[in-house]
């Protein structure tokens, strides 16, 4: 067993307890050492990606201030007890999120991740909590479904993934083919990270993927449709828009009169 | 740096986020952080396609990434036009309501009995009053001249 598969092991079982310890589970025992163990876990695990750079020490410092943001906000996503602490935090990973991606050049989608996610669909589900959330933690919030079994599961998986990267029994990148020398920096500037980057982007989403963009497009009615229907189907009989409308002239007749 | 070094950093922190949200998934019992678990494995999914997409050189990474907003903005619109519906007949985000819809050979769930959580009383900072009161004439407070 390699110091590296040795890691990724001890690394997803620390990041297994901790997550088990801080997911809700009818009461805050311990949950000072779930964050302890994740942190332990997340960082045995970000040993395997660190090379000490001094030259480049600004970028890195600020690469791994963001992974770290990310990946804390996305652990306490998903184990606050309250559902609005759960979408702030989420909001937070979305910016980390964002940044990450500005970092390798995409700039479009960096944007998009804020704008679409942060502001669209995190704003309208705070709404739904706000309409929907009584005072205090309820029940639901406060015990979650088999917890040690689903953070084992979580962490079996960070783990395979990881040893799928890391280790060289499954093809060590540099060893095996991953090595991708074929283009050169210069040669890269004039692709991905090109400074005119959305007119690259435009160009491509409306030659090569402009199919894509129409099945997009009514995918994207066909669920407005669906969420009208839903919502319609579902709510309670209403009266009818004649009945209404008579109501109201009665009662605008029984204020004049 | 390495192109590789770039690309497993990126990817292992897609495969973080992923089983982050993998574990919020499938423990959590509020309908609306189960939807956000689901968000956060797309994210998950988008920091390592972009990776991919910078590491050959290629834009199929970045525009698969759009379809993939794409995807999740209807499935947010689905997703809340259900979870409103379930709340408006149940009158909780609880999942465990709707658990009469298992298969037929799965045992009922029942909950455990937990204590109350311990009433915490809340101090708000308040502001302390300074200046002097206005006097007010009883006069002007019954006829105002402006409202």
């Amino acid at each position: 067993m390699s110091t590296a598969a040795q890691t990724i092991a001890i690394a997803s079982a620390l990041l297994a307890g901790g997550l088990w310890l801080q997911l809700p589970r009818g009461n805050s025992r311990g949950r000072w050492w779930g964050i302890v163990l994740a942190a332990l876990g997340v960082c045995l695990l970000g040993r395997l990606v660190v090379r000490l750079q001094p030259e480049h020490w600004v970028g890195e410092a600020v690469f791994f201030g963001v992974a770290a943001t990310t990946i804390v906000s996305a652990i306490g996503a998903v184990t606050m007890r309250s559902p609005v602490y759960c979408a702030l935090w989420f909001a937070l990973t979305l910016v980390g999120t964002a940044a990450l991606l500005l970092f390798q050049g995409a700039q479009f989608l960096g944007i998009a991740t804020v704008v679409v996610y942060a502001g669209a669909i995190l704003v309208t589900f705070l709404f739904v909590l706000m309409l929907a959330q009584p005072e205090g933690h309820t029940y639901y919030d406060r015990v979650s479904w088999e917890p040690l079994l689903s953070a084992c599961t979580g962490a079996v998986l960070i783990g395979l993934l990881s040893a799928s990267i890391f280790l060289p029994a499954s093809g060590k990148p540099a060893q095996s083919g991953w090595k991708n020398d074929r283009w050169s920096a210069t040669e890269r500037k004039q692709e991905i990270v090109h400074p005119q980057h959305m007119a690259h982007v435009g160009r491509q989403l409306f030659s090569r993927y402009l199919v894509a963009v129409e099945v997009a497009g009514t995918l994207l009615l066909v669920g407005l449709v669906g969420a009208v229907a839903i919502v319609s189907h579902g709510a309670p009989a209403r009266q009818t828009g004649e009945a209404v409308e008579r109501d109201r002239l009665a009662a605008r007749e029984a204020h004049h009169g | 740096m390495d192109e590789v070094q770039v690309l497993e950093r990126y990817l292992l922190i897609g495969a973080l986020l992923f089983g982050i949200g993998l574990v919020g998934f499938v423990s959590r019992r509020n309908m609306i952080v189960m939807f956000l678990a689901a968000e956060m494995m797309l994210q998950g999914i988008s920091v390592s396609l972009v990776a991919w997409g910078r590491f050959h050189n290629d834009w199929g990474g970045q525009m698969l990434v759009i379809f993939i907003l794409t995807v999740a903005a209807c499935e947010a619109a689905i997703a809340l036009a259900l979870v409103l519906m379930l709340y408006h007949r149940s009158g909780k985000l609880d999942i465990a309501f709707w658990q009469t819809v298992r298969e037929a050979n799965q045992p009922r769930y029942v909950d455990q009995q937990l204590p109350d959580e311990p009433l915490k009383v809340e101090h708000w900072p308040t502001l302390p009053p300074a200046g002097v009161e206005p006097v007010r004439s009883d006069d002007e407070v019954i006829h105002r001249s402006h409202v």
